[in-house]
């Protein structure tokens, strides 16, 4: 049997290194795959709804919005009624939103593991990520059961909203690795993040639709990359539409490079986590 | 072959200021005061440990034992230089740390397994293995929360056991659990050694290091002090702990008006103690102040820490005049086993402190007469053949007949 040969130097900043590190996290998809199941499994342990709560959350969060905005409120939503609109955009959303409050906690959580035992650190913020995903995949269907009840029929265009989700997972992956590196040192993060969280989803065009933002403004409102992936989303779903290529071209650069360079400095600020948790 | 080997490795902590700094410190304060500590845990440490070899590392607390092991481990990064591992490293430390209280024992072997390195395929192989070694039965679809703290500890051990790496780390291990579940440890690491793995123990147990280990490193601050034999090197660990003194909560307010300056000790001749010969111990100190009723003594404690004895110049005390001296307690008879004891001296007026060097030595019985258990009893013996078994000696108590 052949022995694995480990080098260990000090830590740098490197995106070269990067192929390595991925394929060390390849090596350590096992764990990845039963941190990921764990988070499901132990969320709802002792609670009597059990994995009922995944489809239940998203349900009650529906019928809160829809009611604030569909009679309160009058939305423009291009003759879509308001719960699918909204629910839409909130399924993506719900996603972005527990992966990163889960993930920006989840180093911390674990410090006790982290002082004993080596395995690439960014399985514990992925693994927070990734059960969102599965949450997601669960409040989905309801999604599809929805539109069908309102007469919307899936189109091939609705492909679309694959890639979207693609790119929601790379972009949220990115924001994930820096805010459980940063949380580590200054748990102000963890503190700020539901706030953050509520402003972000109001510049995100979930409850509303980008139409309703003047003009002169999208400039600044597009910088977001959740405004195009959103979009996207719901447009694919809805109206079985292509996306806006450049805008998508564009989101597609700035999630790249968000996710690349922030996985390079969590890998190098990793190394001597253990040390200012 | 070398299995580990340490190219001039150095490891720096950093405390950063604005950490002490106390909340009630104006914000601006906290952000920008940006002064830190240094703190060098390790400074150019190289050595090497070949494949099939056991060595052992001794030192102080803070000597940088831990550091090592950690940096083996991944835990944290060197600051600078180049460790290389060949091999599957695991350390013998407790896997239940890992444990989720939620989880059941199953869910929780696959969980701790993943996490130390396994793929699920290989935890279900062993999963039998585990779950026979650890004794668990049918707890094992149980919650581990619901679990008594000696299951726990037996089922991260049965984790542990079957990790089966090339290189293990030893921190300490023996030093947790009941009787039985020490054995239990022993024997798999004797059993890894014969199996020819590569080991690395560190220990302040120097008696459990020279049994176990064939080469030995001292530490002191970070650096290397002394590498051989593990007799050799518990002997250099001995003698300097006699420069080094920490003290325990009640000595701290000691007024040091009389001061231990140094303990040493030897048979009549000057040589090693051994059970059934002589030993004398000698305690140097220095008086700033003359002092009536001063009380010397000196504690011996087994390596489990336990108060074994103690040799005292008695309740009353003695008149000590400025200036040095020593006091020299002889033992005609030593009737304690081999092996090492820590020593505590003390000056007392009592109830007052004047010094207290807590473990600040440690004393080695050489190997004498042989001895089992915890003393050595001078005795003789005659042997008489032909006499009735029933006959007990006069005015003796009857203990038992033995059939």
């Amino acid at each position: 049997m052949t022995r694995p040969v480990q080098v260990i130097r000090p830590p740098s900043f490197s995106l070269r290194g990067i192929g390595q590190q991925v394929a060390m996290l390849v090596r350590h998809r096992d764990l990845l795959y039963t941190l990921t199941m764990h988070r499901i499994r132990v969320r709802y342990k002792q609670s009597v709804l059990g994995y009922f709560w995944a489809v239940l959350n998203p349900v009650l969060l529906l019928l809160i919005y829809a009611a604030i905005f569909s009679r309160l409120a009058k939305v423009p939503t291009n003759g879509v009624p308001y719960a699918v609109f909204a629910f839409s955009a909130l399924l993506p959303w719900t996603f972005f939103s527990t992966g990163l409050s889960g993930a920006t906690i989840g180093l911390p959580a674990h410090s006790n593991l982290l002082s004993r035992v080596y395995f690439p650190r960014e399985i514990l913020p992925l693994s927070y990520v990734f059960a969102a995903l599965l949450d997601f995949a669960i409040a989905f269907v309801l999604l599809l059961a929805l539109m069908f009840y309102y007469g919307f029929r899936l189109t091939p265009g609705a492909l679309w909203a694959i890639p979207a989700m693609a790119l929601l997972t790379v972009f949220l992956i990115g924001v994930a690795l820096f805010a459980s590196a940063l949380q580590t040192r200054f748990r102000d993060v963890g503190v700020a993040m539901p706030l953050l969280l509520q402003l972000w989803m109001f510049a995100t065009p979930i409850v509303y639709s980008r139409a309703s933002i003047p003009e002169s403004l999208r400039r600044w409102y597009d910088l977001n990359p959740l405004v195009a992936i959103t979009e996207t989303f719901r447009g694919a779903l809805l109206h079985g539409a292509f996306p806006d290529w450049a805008r998508i071209a564009e989101c597609v650069g700035v999630c790249s490079l968000v996710s690349l360079v922030s996985y390079g400095w969590f890998k190098w600020v990793e190394a001597t986590l253990v040390d200012v948790i | 072959m070398f299995d580990i080997e340490f190219n001039k490795v150095s490891k720096r902590y950093v405390r950063r200021k604005a950490e002490v700094a106390p909340a009630r410190a104006p914000l601006w304060e906290r952000l920008l005061r940006t002064r830190q500590d240094e703190f060098w845990a390790l400074r150019e440490v190289g050595f090497q440990v070949e494949r099939g070899e056991a060595l052992g590392i001794v030192g102080h607390n803070g000597a940088g034992k831990s550091t090592i092991l950690k940096l083996l481990s991944r835990i944290t990064a060197p600051t600078e230089g180049e460790i290389v591992i060949r091999g599957r490293l695991s350390s013998l430390i407790e896997v239940s740390s890992g444990f989720h209280a939620e989880l059941t024992g199953r869910e929780n072997v696959y969980l701790s397994g993943v996490i130390f390195g396994m793929s699920r395929r290989e935890v279900a192989a062993k999963l039998p293995d585990i779950l026979n070694f650890s004794g668990i039965g049918d707890f094992i679809d149980v919650p581990v929360k619901r679990y008594s703290s000696g299951m726990y500890l037996r089922l991260g051990f049965s984790i542990a056991a079957h990790l089966n790496p090339d290189i293990l780390l030893l921190d300490e291990v023996l030093a947790v659990g009941d009787v039985p579940f020490q054995w239990k440890c022993l024997e798999y690491i004797q059993q890894m050694k014969k199996e020819g793995r590569t080991i690395l123990f560190v220990s302040h147990d120097l008696a459990a290091i020279e049994r176990l280990c064939d080469r030995a490193l001292l530490l002191s601050g970070g650096r290397i002090v002394c590498e051989g034999k593990p007799n050799k090197v518990t002997l250099e660990y001995q003698q300097s702990a006699l420069s080094v003194s920490q003290l325990p909560e009640h000595a701290r307010t000691a007024s040091r008006q009389i001061e231990c300056t140094r303990f040493s000790y030897s048979n009549a001749n000057g040589g090693a103690v051994r059970p059934g010969g002589s030993m004398s111990v000698r305690v140097d100190y220095a008086a700033h102040k003359p002092m009536q009723h001063a009380v010397f003594n000196v504690y011996l404690y087994w390596p489990s820490g336990y108060l074994c004895t103690q040799l005292t110049t008695g309740e009353k005390g003695a008149d000590i005049a400025t200036g040095s001296g020593y006091v020299e307690f002889f033992c005609p008879i030593v009737n304690l086993r081999p092996g090492l004891f820590l020593v505590d001296v003390a000056i007392e007026r009592y109830p007052e402190v004047i010094d207290w060097r807590h473990r600040c030595a440690t004393l080695r019985i050489d190997e004498g007469p042989v001895v089992s258990g915890d003393l050595h009893m001078p005795h003789e013996h005659s042997i008489v053949a032909g006499a009735p078994s029933s006959g007990a000696l006069d005015g003796s108590q009857v203990g038992a007949d033995i059939r």
